[in-house]
């Protein structure tokens, strides 16, 4: 497995290849390969959807992207 | 004479307009999507629970090999519904989430979805003590039916399907399934014979070949989760074209850039999609699941991938994970290694056919184990990592902690091979793959079973978490 962190400045519901699993602030597990991740509503965050291949990381080293308040 | 001579006639043309009108008999179809919504109430996601109910998290899957896989996996059942989890007044199969069956475990598994605890009061009579083999040939051999089989469209294999809606499933449907809205969730899987990929009895595989799983029979499914190669004809579906406003998920969307980062992604998504090409493929033609995974434990490994669990896991929903693996693996009596002459075309045939449905169901089942010694092993890492920064950092730094948080996870594999009594191994790994045993060896099935769930170590180290 692979390790993501989505960072936010609150904690948020995250949208992962179109479903909601988990949330912000947190090291989600997922499978490797490619990913797109957004948010929940409101869409009140940029940008609107990050996409990115998933692979090499470990849980005290997880991919980290960053959704800032629009 | 003259009216000897026109009854003749008359006769004949009777057979032949008899014999025409049954020739026309058509197998069962699925029906078309007519709703990209229709297929909703029979996914995984629609059978939520309560908030808090998924701390316990508990999947079955039942393995092939006729009556004995069902008879095993029925004993399994049975000692759960006798083990009473401490301090709650439920027992352990009140908490079953999932349930993933191939071939004869289907038979146990959709009744048990369908019928819940009555399954202890009639599944024995209905089908463990039968001998359907019997039933079968003679449905074989009325002369009513040959007129039927002797149409393209309608093989033995829906006299099967018909006899299994008749006297076990009730004529029920999934739509019954998903009207109970009761866990355990039901997955039967059979194989799709174009691409030997795995085919499973779901709202969202439905959505695939654009058909309605509502309306399609239980019975059928279980039909061609057990086609046995060879004792047993395909069962059929069409490949429906999609209803307005299909979009394809986005989850094969990304996975189809993976040939390079994931090959089993990229291959689940390209077997999904490949459904999309409506005028390449309109029909499909599935087989027992056993040619794809004998014991319905690659269900469970796509949905700890990707799927529900998945996100159960990411959500902090499950805090205790069981997995039970009730594999009936047998090891027929054979002498095909003791003459020197080899074995004739119709014995190479159906080894050939059979031989690769054991192969791999041990990997499936250590590649399981590795996950969750993987998850185990991150979270130990992370506890770890946090305590050298407590210790050697004063400015109080907090990694960013690891969602669903310290999860247990457990894995009973049972097997005949875990029984400690060498003559009752023997005795139950020399039983064939049929679909009729003596009620003594049912019974001695169902035995096993009880005994072999309740002094599996995992087991016993799962139950002692609630004490």
């Amino acid at each position: 497995m692979e390790y993501l962190l989505v960072k936010f400045q609150e904690s948020r519901g995250v949208i992962i290849d179109g479903i909601s699993e988990g949330m912000t602030n947190e090291v989600l597990e997922l499978e490797t390969g490619t990913h797109s991740v957004t948010l929940e509503a409101p869409p009140d965050f940029t940008p609107d959807l990050h996409e990115f291949i998933l692979r090499k990381t470990s849980v005290i080293s997880p991919k980290v992207i960053t959704f800032e308040k629009a | 004479m003259k009216k000897h001579r026109l009854s003749r006639y008359l006769f004949t043309v009777l057979i032949i307009a008899l014999f025409s009108l049954c020739s026309c008999a058509h197998y069962q179809k699925n029906l078309p999507l007519t709703d990209i919504h229709q297929n909703e109430p029979y996914t995984f996601d629609a059978f939520n629970q309560s908030q808090g109910a998924d701390e316990t998290f508990v999947i079955l899957t039942f393995s092939g090999g006729g009556t004995r896989a069902a008879a095993f996996s029925y004993g399994v059942l049975a000692e759960m519904n006798n083990t009473k989890l401490p301090g709650l007044n439920k027992t352990i199969l009140d908490e079953a989430d999932i349930i993933s069956t191939v071939s004869g475990g289907s038979f146990t598994g959709a009744y048990y979805a369908l019928f819940g605890p009555r399954i202890f009061a009639d599944f024995k009579e209905k089908f463990l003590y039968r001998n359907i083999q019997k039933e079968l040939s003679l449905a074989l051999m009325n002369p009513a039916n040959w007129l039927r089989l002797s149409s393209p469209y309608f093989s033995r294999i829906d006299l099967a399907a018909e006899l299994y809606d008749r006297t076990i499933f009730e004529a029920s449907t999934f739509k019954l399934l998903s009207d109970r809205k009761k866990r355990p969730f039901l997955i039967m899987n059979a194989t799709n014979l174009y691409q030997g990929s795995r085919f499973e009895f779901t709202g969202e595989q439905f959505n695939y070949i654009g058909s309605d799983i509502l309306s399609y029979p239980i019975a059928r499914a279980v039909t061609a989760s057990s086609a046995f190669p060879f004792l047993f004809s395909p069962i059929s579906l069409v490949n429906y074209p999609y209803p307005d406003g299909y979009k394809m998920p986005d989850a094969d969307k990304m996975a189809l850039k993976d040939y390079w980062n994931n090959k089993s992604r990229y291959y689940k998504a390209l077997n999904n999609t490949m459904y999309a090409d409506k005028k390449g493929h309109p029909y499909l033609h599935l087989m027992d699941g056993g040619l794809a995974d004998n014991i319905g434990l690659r269900a469970v490994n796509d949905l700890y991938l990707r799927g529900g669990i998945r996100k159960k896991i990411n959500s902090g929903e499950i805090k205790r994970l069981l997995v039970i693996v009730v594999n009936a693996k047998n090891e027929p009596q054979e002498t095909l290694d003791k003459n020197e002459s080899p074995p004739g075309l119709a014995t190479v045939a159906l080894k050939t056919a059979t031989v690769s449905m054991d192969n791999y169901s041990f990997e499936t089942v250590e590649s399981i184990k590795k996950m969750f010694a993987d998850r185990i092993g991150a979270q130990m890492n992370l506890d770890g990592c946090q305590q050298k920064l407590d210790e050697h950092c004063k400015d109080g730094y907090k990694l960013p902690a690891l969602a669903g948080g310290k999860m247990k996870l457990y894995v009973v594999d049972i097997s005949f091979d875990n029984l400690s009594d060498n003559d009752e191994k023997n005795f139950l790994k020399h039983l064939p793959t049929t679909f009729h045993l003596e009620k003594n060896a049912v019974e001695r099935l169902i035995s096993a079973g009880r005994l072999l769930l309740k002094t599996h170590p995992e087991f016993k180290a799962f139950m002692d978490e609630f004490k």
